[in-house]
């Protein structure tokens, strides 16, 4: 559905984009993911026509966006990183004006309108004025403009960004739903988001695609050791017992508080250890207050990655 | 013909759901309602000259001037210039529709609203008619004249309005347009030349209305303002294009 080829975008001697090539297929839901200004903006902005390519191609539906571009435009629902909306506008208002905008044939117009006030649980403000709507709202208000006409294909540009932890959930949710009929590609520099969304999963940086796999399948290879955080009652002395447990590598004691200790046991990759440390350390007759798995990555970009969801959770 | 007409429909609801178009209204009424009274006050004198009486009303006095030269830029400075400082024009532009589509249906909007204000000073004209019989040919062609003029001068504006994603900044673009255009008129006092002196005063903006005031559709100004019209509207879809040229 999405047929991207050798796409490459130059600013002024800054290569944004670095000569990708991609594909995606009917139905399916991608995840675009890469820490901020790796250059998906630009790569969502060339695949929608908005912006043209330095070099290469783009089919949308078999139509190349910059000679048939109005044909392929027609196939493309894009929301942008902004959720940006006629502040003036009533919701009801901008919906058919999306609507109308995109060629929706006014007796389907009706129709279609009231579906996606249902579908992105907008319908209690359907009468409000845009510009009084909190962000979340407004986040699916734009949502629901791009599904106005019912394309094939949805472009989404960070479309949690800037949503509490509540409306994250919420918004997606309400991705898979619509992906289930449709094609979609959205961008995220939130790994466990393109998770939980995605079927498949590009990763890009500094305008190179690094990888594309499924998330699972990427996990595992981005995975190295795991390290766990243990507070441990009363103290435990000897910690290189630890190392008994089939699969702890390296274990260090971090400090101790009154009658608690906390330990670090750095573990192989792609074996969670969770539940042998919680029997090694009941079987020895101590208490486990907390174990905690802290770090998933030792590679770059999944470092850096994880490190963004963090600020966000936090 | 869908696409353009989705975004006319909007920008007027945009316009008249924004306080500026009523400030834009009242400024206007109260300006021409006092014109109008000043000028009817000069009529009833015995000095009064004779022939088309509102050939002072359209264009043939100072205040018209003054107030067209403020109230375009206030009309379209926020045309293009907020599609840009909201991100909607990302929106806009990866829909199906062409740059052409976008900037005539915003020419169109500003053009609807620019004519709804002239259409409450037909009012002047039916007060007049009920208390004196007068030549309403004149009125018609100063009429035209508003049209014509007024669809250079709104798209101008629009041109401006693309310049910026600031709305100030474009009214301020569209207010020096506008000034050039103006004044380029009566520099043809200043010109040596008997030649160019022609060119210049074929493009008196303040002359050519005062024509059509008379009742008089001169084809020098009917063309001078289309031309400019076409020629700024090409320009406004040349700079929405722009970003396809980086």
């Amino acid at each position: 559905m999405i047929e991207v080829q050798n796409l490459t975008k130059v600013y002024v001697e800054n290569k944004a984009v670095d000569n990708i090539s991609f594909s995606i297929k009917e139905g399916e839901i991608v995840g675009f993911l890469g820490p901020n200004g790796a250059g998906k903006t630009t790569t969502l902005r060339m695949i929608t026509g908005f912006l043209p390519p330095t070099e290469g191609k783009v089919y949308i539906g078999g139509y190349d966006i910059s000679e048939n571009s109005l044909e392929a435009r027609k196939l493309i629902g894009y929301m942008p990183e902004s959720a940006s909306l006629y502040n003036e506008l009533r919701v009801i208002e901008y919906l058919k004006f999306r609507g109308e905008l995109n060629g929706v044939p006014k007796k389907e117009l009706k129709g279609n309108i009231d579906y996606i006030l249902d579908a992105c649980l907008i319908k209690d403000v359907e009468n409000t004025i845009i510009g009084n709507l909190s962000k979340g709202y407004r986040q699916r208000v734009a949502l629901a403009g791009v599904l106005v006409h019912n394309p094939k294909v949805l472009i989404l540009d960070e479309p949690t960004i800037g949503l509490d932890p509540v409306q994250i959930v919420k918004i997606r949710e309400l991705i898979k739903e619509i992906g289930r009929e449709r094609t979609v590609f959205l961008s995220t520099h939130i790994l466990p988001e393109a998770e939980m969304v995605s079927d498949r999963v590009l990763v890009i940086d500094k305008g190179k695609i690094l990888a594309q796999d499924t998330p699972q399948n990427l996990k595992n290879t981005l995975r190295g050791n795991v390290v766990y955080e243990v507070i441990i009652k009363p103290i435990f002395e000897n910690i290189e017992e630890f190392k008994k447990i089939e699969g702890v590598l390296e274990v260090e004691k971090v400090k101790e508080e009154g009658l608690e200790v906390l330990l670090r046991i750095t573990g192989e990759k792609n074996i969670d250890l969770r539940e042998k440390i919680f029997d090694f350390v009941k079987e020895k007759n101590f208490k486990i207050l907390k174990l905690n798995e802290i770090s998933l990555s030792m590679e770059d970009v999944f470092l850096r990655l994880t490190m963004e969801e963090k600020e966000v959770v936090q | 013909m869908k696409p353009f007409f989705a975004v006319l429909k909007k920008e007027l609801l945009s316009y008249f759901f924004s306080p500026l178009a009523y400030v834009i209204l009242t400024a206007f009424l109260i300006l021409n309602g006092g014109i109008f009274y000043i000028i009817l006050s000069y009529l009833n004198s015995p000095t009064a000259p004779h022939g088309a009486v509102l050939k002072a009303f359209f264009g043939g006095n100072v205040f018209y001037w003054f107030y067209i030269l403020f109230i375009i830029p206030a009309l379209t400075m926020r045309l293009i210039s907020e599609e840009k400082r909201l991100g909607t024009l990302e929106t806009l532009m990866t829909s199906p529709i062409t740059e052409t589509q976008v900037i005539l249906s915003k020419f169109f909007a500003s053009l609807i609203i620019y004519l709804f204000l002239w259409l409450f000073t037909f009012i002047y004209v039916v007060i007049l008619i009920s208390y004196t019989s007068i030549d309403l040919m004149p009125v018609l062609t100063g009429y035209i004249g508003i049209i014509l003029q007024g669809s250079a001068f709104l798209s101008a504006g629009i041109l401006a309005s693309s310049f910026s994603r600031n709305q100030i900044v474009s009214a301020i673009w569209a207010f020096v347009i506008l000034i050039i255009l103006f004044t380029f008129g009566f520099l043809y006092q200043l010109v040596p030349s008997p030649k160019f002196k022609n060119v210049v005063e074929y493009a008196t903006l303040w002359e050519q209305m005062e024509w059509f005031g008379k009742g008089i559709i001169d084809t020098r100004g009917i063309i001078y303002s289309l031309s400019l019209t076409i020629l700024f509207l090409f320009l406004s879809i040349q700079v929405l294009k722009f970003r396809k040229w980086r």
